[in-house]
């Protein structure tokens, strides 16, 4: 169902004022979500003066300086700090990307951060993916094969290995995913980019033999034909992938599949 | 047990760009469309009445407020064409690179305009 305002308790009130302390001429304004489970009060958007002078170039720069200096009690997710892991997807600026890659250059005005969007937080800019996760297992994301007798290793060729590029490199920060309003509403039935792009992943392996099964469980008006080419995913994918692609391609090889 | 931690907040954040937009206008249009060509089957249908009811149609389309919905509906067909197409090169798995969703956005969104005033211009016989 389509739910344009937030439910009572989430919506966001304004939060704490946090000035700067260094004395520095060069201040951006930082404005970050916070919810704190121990508490009964509503999320609150706290704004912190960041001396820029003393801070390097990415967003998760500034959370980690607003951590260490201003307020330890922020929490996140981050971990490689190379866009590697995709610990660190959240909201800067109004568009999802990895903390750790997102210069915060390039976002103008005051640098909003948000969670994910459209997600059970956790505690602060943590939100809760196990919604995600589960759809992940439920496309069954490792090689089939039917072969009991093979022992030796399943040779592909150049051109089908050539195939995976594009969607083996997926990290599954969920950025493309909870940036999909498709996925917002009907994220309990529909797959969503991250999901669909590892299930187009699996279907084009020439190494598998599972193909047509795969094709058939995604096969299914709700799971994969929400998805209606907005391309918040593409245009939020931290790694340059094209998952509004991987689900045209799904959708033709279905066409003419006969599954 | 029901989960009662706070929703993030979702498209009261997110920016908007073309191809967002496009897709929302697209939905919008779309739904303007099927009331427009049902008002228009039942002004046809109503001839049947006789011409008074014709003619009463016809009064308030062309009146200044009329002209106003008879141009704005032209510009909702022009976009759901371009938009249209769009989709259709979309589905064979053409054009998804992100620049070229923004030009073809583009193209949309201005197309629209500039079909409005032409269909307006070949109309008024000025063309």
């Amino acid at each position: 169902m389509v739910q344009i305002n937030l439910p009572k308790n989430s919506e966001v009130t304004k939060g704490k004022y946090y000035q700067d302390k260094t004395g520095s001429k060069n201040i951006r304004k930082v404005n970050v979500y916070r919810w704190d489970p121990s508490t009964e009060e509503n999320p609150r958007l706290d704004t912190y003066e960041v001396d820029m002078d003393n801070c390097p170039s990415k967003v998760l720069d500034i959370l980690n300086k607003i951590k260490n200096e201003i307020d330890p009690t922020l929490a996140y997710r981050r971990s490689c700090a190379h866009g590697v892991c995709g610990s660190c997807a959240m909201n800067m600026g109004g568009k999802n990307g990895l903390a750790c890659t997102t210069p915060h250059a390039e976002i103008d005005g005051d640098i909003d951060i948000y969670p994910l969007p459209h997600l059970r937080v956790k505690r602060d800019l943590i939100g809760d993916l196990d919604g995600l996760y589960k759809q992940y297992q439920s496309i069954e994301p490792w090689l089939k094969t039917n072969s009991k007798t093979e022992t030796t290793e399943i040779v592909q060729s150049k051109e089908d290995r050539a195939k995976l590029d594009g969607a083996y490199e997926c990290i599954m920060c969920a950025c493309c995913s909870t940036s999909c309003p498709s996925y917002w509403w009907n994220g309990d039935k529909y797959l969503g980019p991250a999901v669909l792009l590892q299930a187009y992943r699996w279907i084009v392996d020439s190494r598998d033999d599972e193909r047509k099964a795969r094709l058939k469980k995604v096969a299914d008006e709700l799971k994969l034909y929400r998805c209606h080419t907005i391309l918040n995913c593409t245009s939020a994918c931290p790694k340059g992938l094209n998952p509004a692609k991987a689900i045209a391609e799904i959708k033709k090889m279905i066409a003419v599949a006969n599954v | 047990m029901e989960n009662r931690n706070p929703l993030s907040p979702h498209i009261q954040i997110y920016r908007w760009h073309i191809s967002s937009l496009v897709s929302i206008s697209h939905r919008i249009t779309g739904i303007i469309n099927i009331v427009a060509i049902t008002l228009i089957c039942i002004w046809t249908a109503s001839l049947i009445l006789g011409d008074t009811n014709y003619d009463f149609i016809n009064l308030f389309l062309t009146s200044i407020f009329g002209k106003f919905i008879v141009i704005g509906l032209v510009w909702s067909f022009s976009f759901q064409i371009l938009s249209e197409i769009r989709h259709l090169l979309m589905d064979m798995g053409y054009g998804f690179e992100l620049q070229t969703t923004r030009i073809t956005g583009l193209v949309v969104i201005f197309g629209s305009i500039f079909l409005t005033i032409l269909i307006y211009l070949i109309a008024r016989n000025f063309i």
